[in-house]
């Protein structure tokens, strides 16, 4: 389809012109959603340090009442300590009570960190975690190419030597599965609060996170409003100076937060920086011409095309993560 | 010759069949089955992985290229290609 009756693409097409009436809009569908169709009293939300808990805890407050609203940092061995530091900080910001349930003891009792690293090991066997950090992440020289991604397992020691290695399918998924602990942990605590408090459990994820599958199927998927599911997170970026989230928050890298090593959210899922991000997905979603987008961007027709192919390629293998449980 | 290249056509075939669950007429042996969406990352290192397993050969991130994976023919090649190097 071409783009006759759309707006020409432009690097500003994402602006959001009146951000308070579209923070205003939120906090209504967040009072309208909690207290009137779930008929909770308040919210409870998982909160990181990071831009989108910390935007959403933002509206929440200002929906539900700091009162009636409990931020959750929930830790565990692998968690960066800057996590803490500035959940706290935002949550001191806002006024809103914010408690620690440290999930570590919870993930052992799963043996998330033993079946992690046995996989990790039949990788690299020199892997051991005492010594060594650990991450996974996907090539970005896949972004202009039919082929997808592979992933590849990154292990650094004490000295800050890497080591890479593609890895195979079976421990692909049982590093996957394994990790997957922390976002289901992390949802069983949030619904333990919000069930003794009559709340509701905010969620955080964004529009990409959601529509590119970029989130754990009753995890961090697992939620009962998500209020900016809707934003690109450029948007959530301008909600963010317009709410006050504190700097540091906001200059801070989007980074997974799951593996023992720093990862970002780049390097492990998106492949590419938010700002490009965000313009190719609205692009792909509106149906415009790749030329023209390529113009716009500095890339050929052919590359976003091939952009483009990646974008359909997530949305029909993530598609399941989306679909409630099927019944016939 | 002639025979080995279509002995491993149909193994990559059958694989190719029962790994993407797609009916036999829509993937044809010149079908680009990574453009058309077949596979994603896991279904690609599992197809990597059932190449080495199958065919005895180790592929190096420099063989991980569309030419040698766009379709049927192109592995096809892709393994011929390798198998006569060893």
């Amino acid at each position: 389809m071409k783009n006759k009756d759309k707006r020409p693409f432009t690097k500003d097409i994402l602006v959001i012109d009146n951000i308070g009436a579209e923070c205003e809009r939120i906090i209504a569908g967040i009072q309208e959603n909690v207290l009137h169709r779930l008929h909770r009293i308040g919210g409870v939300i998982g909160i990181s340090g990071g831009i989108d808990s910390s935007v959403s805890m933002a509206l929440a407050a200002k929906a539900l009442g700091t009162e009636n609203l409990l931020g959750i940092m929930l830790p565990e061995q692998d968690s960066s300590g800057d996590s803490a530091k500035f959940a706290q900080k935002l949550a001191d910001k806002f006024g809103v009570k914010a408690i620690t349930e440290n999930i570590t003891g919870a993930l052992q009792g799963f043996g998330c960190y033993e079946r992690r690293d046995e996989a990790v090991k039949k990788v690299l066997p020199e892997y051991d975690p005492n010594h060594y950090k650990m991450k996974i992440g996907i090539s970005s020289s896949g972004l202009y190419t039919n082929l997808p991604p592979l992933f590849s397992l990154t292990i650094i020691d004490n000295k800050g030597n890497e080591q890479s290695k593609r890895i195979p399918p079976n421990e692909l998924r049982q590093i996957e599965a394994a990790s997957n602990f922390k976002q289901r942990c992390r949802m069983s605590m949030l619904y333990y609060h919000a069930e003794r408090l009559h709340y509701a459990v905010i969620g955080t994820p964004n529009k990409h996170e959601v529509e590119q599958g970029f989130f754990v199927k009753n995890g961090d998927g697992g939620a009962d409003v998500m209020p900016i599911a809707h934003l690109y997170k450029t948007q959530v970026y301008q909600l963010a100076h317009y709410l006050g989230i504190p700097g540091e928050i906001i200059d801070r890298t989007p980074t997974s937060d799951t593996y023992s090593a720093e990862q970002t959210q780049e390097e492990f899922f998106f492949q590419l920086p938010f700002q490009q991000m965000d313009l190719l997905w609205y692009a792909f979603k509106n149906n415009y011409d790749p030329l023209e987008v390529g113009n716009v961007m500095g890339r050929t027709a052919d590359e976003v095309e091939k952009v483009f192919g990646g974008f359909e390629r997530k949305i029909k293998t993530t598609e399941y993560l989306r679909m409630p449980p099927l019944s016939f | 010759m002639e025979q080995e290249v279509l002995t491993i056509k149909q193994k990559v075939n059958e694989y190719v069949l029962e790994h993407t669950f797609a009916e036999k007429h829509k993937i044809q042996d010149d079908s680009l089955i990574f453009k058309e969406g077949y596979f994603d990352s896991m279904g690609f290192i599992m197809l990597i992985t059932f190449i080495e397993e199958e065919f005895a050969l180790k592929t190096s991130d420099s063989d991980l290229i569309e030419e040698n994976f766009e379709s049927i023919n192109a592995i096809t090649s892709y393994i011929l290609r390798k198998k006569t190097k060893q």
